[in-house]
């Protein structure tokens, strides 16, 4: 802030103000955007979550910690806690671990390697509601495919999507299916910016595939690591249409999700702020875990 | 085969499984849109034995997909734009001008790009009920650019830092003022970053769903992903009719992804990484 001081000649502070200005005009449009559309309805969503609103009317009376107290003893919300904390963690060791060895396994072959990373990619350009209605044909009981292909190898079909005690993990294999392509690339353009002469000093030192992957790739891909498992566990975490459109969350709860929680709640059940209420409880957690990651990550890259 | 080595057999079946894996749904889906109901319940084979081509006709007209294509488009494009001028002009300032408050502005770009779509779609709903945006292309479109400027800006940031300066400056010296050089000398230039950042959030905005879903009463302004599970809910299609329909969606993206190929590697890529 010099240029504010009385020392500078008039000329030079209206210089400084002119490139404020130009640089405000710059940044002004993303702000604004950033600020309307971002920012205020997280400070919006934070306040309706103590105020009472069926989405209609104009009122939207106090209710102090009412909707946190419904919330707290709501069965469904904290089933879909539950169940996307197993989406969390199959997303990060099923979906992460598919995608490092196919990279490896892409990575080493050079006949027919832009064909298998267009097509590894291919799921992960589809939306969720094609990947929704997809599945539930494929996974229907009596006449999906999926049945119909295990009976030709003598496996008894099930009923994948409404018995309670696999329609979760049967989903979560949904989502690795239509989202490991993204670590995939990102894991394969790590390994291809691994310098060559690391490889080759290794091999001077006369070391085996493990100890190259253990020494060499591993340390080097970390970076790469570290952002992938945030980005698939974030998204894992966030899993909304794909459940929806696949089972709307049931059979029950056993397949409810916190984001189609907080739909249903302020668009079925009308209690906004009860949804609000959720929203900034599941919201938070998200928050809290990015930071986290990221200061974690930001430490090790220092050292 | 021939030309495989042995040694690497192994690895060419793993690779060949994951393939199958990945295309299987997507081909019994193409081949279940070309059959009629009761070849598709009965499954006997995977090919139609004699393709019904009128059931995307039947899609097409029963699920109004040109409407809903239409939509998508018009949203897609308008949004890419929107992003695009609205990141690059950011992206330009935090890269090269030199201002109070920017380092303000840095923190804040990043730091709503940490807050989740969870957080906020419902009090994005509210304030589109406030600005009486809700059930309107405009409203729907806003919060697309909103939500694709944090990352954009980001990624336009690191493409113009890494420009030289020689340009600019020269313009400059001829007596071009700020936004002349950034549309006349800088954009053109940008074009690889703006590319990359162009597919990413084009792919982005045709498959979002969960705002489409919230915003939208009316049929005639929904955009595919909307529109099809409306399809779905209100006119219980049969099953090779859906399978059209699905099919037909993911044409566009499909050879937008084909053709674009590098640059949405290069553009997931940038957006991860910085």
């Amino acid at each position: 802030m010099t240029t504010r001081s009385l020392a500078v000649p008039a000329s030079r502070r209206g210089h400084a103000l002119r490139r404020n200005v130009i640089g405000w005009a710059f940044l002004g449009p993303a702000i604004a955007l950033v600020g309307v559309f971002t920012i205020t309805p997280f400070a919006q969503a934070i306040l309706l979550s103590f105020q009472s609103w069926d989405g209609v009317s104009p009122d939207t009376p106090w209710v102090g910690l009412d909707n946190y107290a419904f919330v707290a003893s709501d069965p469904v919300f904290w089933a879909s806690m539950r169940n996307v904390v197993f989406f969390g963690v199959v997303g990060f060791v099923a979906g992460n671990g598919v995608a490092l060895v196919m990279a490896l396994a892409v990575n080493t072959v050079v006949r027919g390697r832009t064909f298998f990373r267009t097509v590894f990619y291919l799921p992960g350009v589809l939306s969720v509601v094609v990947v929704g209605l997809l599945f539930s044909f494929i996974l229907a009981p009596g006449s999906g495919v999926l049945n119909r292909l295990l009976a030709l190898v003598g496996v008894a079909g099930q009923n994948w999507l409404g018995d309670p005690d696999v329609a979760l993990p049967v989903v979560a294999a949904v989502f690795v299916w239509f989202h490991w392509g993204f670590g995939f690339l990102l894991f394969l353009a790590g390994l291809q910016d691994i310098p060559k002469e690391l490889y080759e000093a290794a091999d001077l030192d006369g070391a085996n595939r493990w100890s190259k992957f253990r020494f060499v790739t591993w340390p080097q891909l970390a970076p790469v690591t570290s952002i992938v498992s945030l980005l698939t566990l974030l998204a894992a975490l966030q899993i909304f249409g794909t459940v929806q459109v696949l089972t709307n969350g049931g059979p029950g709860h056993h397949t409810m999700v916190p984001t189609l929680a907080i739909y249903n709640e302020a668009f079925v059940n009308w209690r906004y702020g009860s949804a609000a209420a959720m929203s900034v409880i599941f919201g938070g957690a998200l928050v809290l875990l990015s930071v986290l990651q990221l200061a974690i990550t930001r430490r090790r890259s220092r050292i | 085969m021939s030309r495989i080595p042995p040694h690497k057999i192994g690895l060419y079946g793993l690779l060949a499984v994951a393939a199958f894996i990945a295309l299987f749904p997507l081909l019994w889906m193409v081949s279940g849109s070309l059959q009629s109901l009761t070849e598709l319940l009965s499954n006997r084979s995977f090919l139609p034995a004699d393709p019904q081509w009128h059931n995307y006709v039947t899609a097409w007209v029963q699920g109004d997909l040109g409407v809903y294509l239409r939509n998508s488009v018009l949203y897609t494009g308008c949004a890419v734009a929107g992003i695009l001028l609205v990141s690059s002009l950011a992206g330009y300032g935090l890269a090269r001008l030199d201002f109070a408050g920017k380092g303000v502005f840095t923190f804040v770009i990043l730091a709503v790009m940490i807050i989740p779509a969870p957080a906020m779609f419902l009090a994005q709903y509210k304030l589109l009920i406030s600005l009486n945006l809700t059930n309107n292309p405009v409203g729907y479109v806003l919060i697309l650019i909103t939500s694709g400027v944090p990352m954009s800006t980001l990624i336009m940031r690191g493409f113009f830092a890494g420009q030289p300066r020689a340009l600019e400056e020269a313009a400059a010296l001829d007596g071009a003022g700020p936004l002349r050089v950034f549309w006349n000398v800088i954009l053109p230039l940008a074009r690889p970053g703006l590319a990359a950042v162009a597919v990413i959030q084009g792919l982005g905005a045709w498959n979002e769903y969960l705002m489409a879903l919230v915003l939208f009463e009316d049929n005639s302004l929904m955009p595919i992903q909307r529109g099809l599970t409306a399809f779905t809910s209100a006119e219980t299609p049969q099953q090779q009719i859906l399978l059209a329909a699905t099919t037909i969606s993911i044409v566009p993206v499909v050879i937008f992804y084909l053709m674009a190929q590098r640059h949405i590697v290069k553009g997931i890529g940038a957006g991860a990484i910085k």
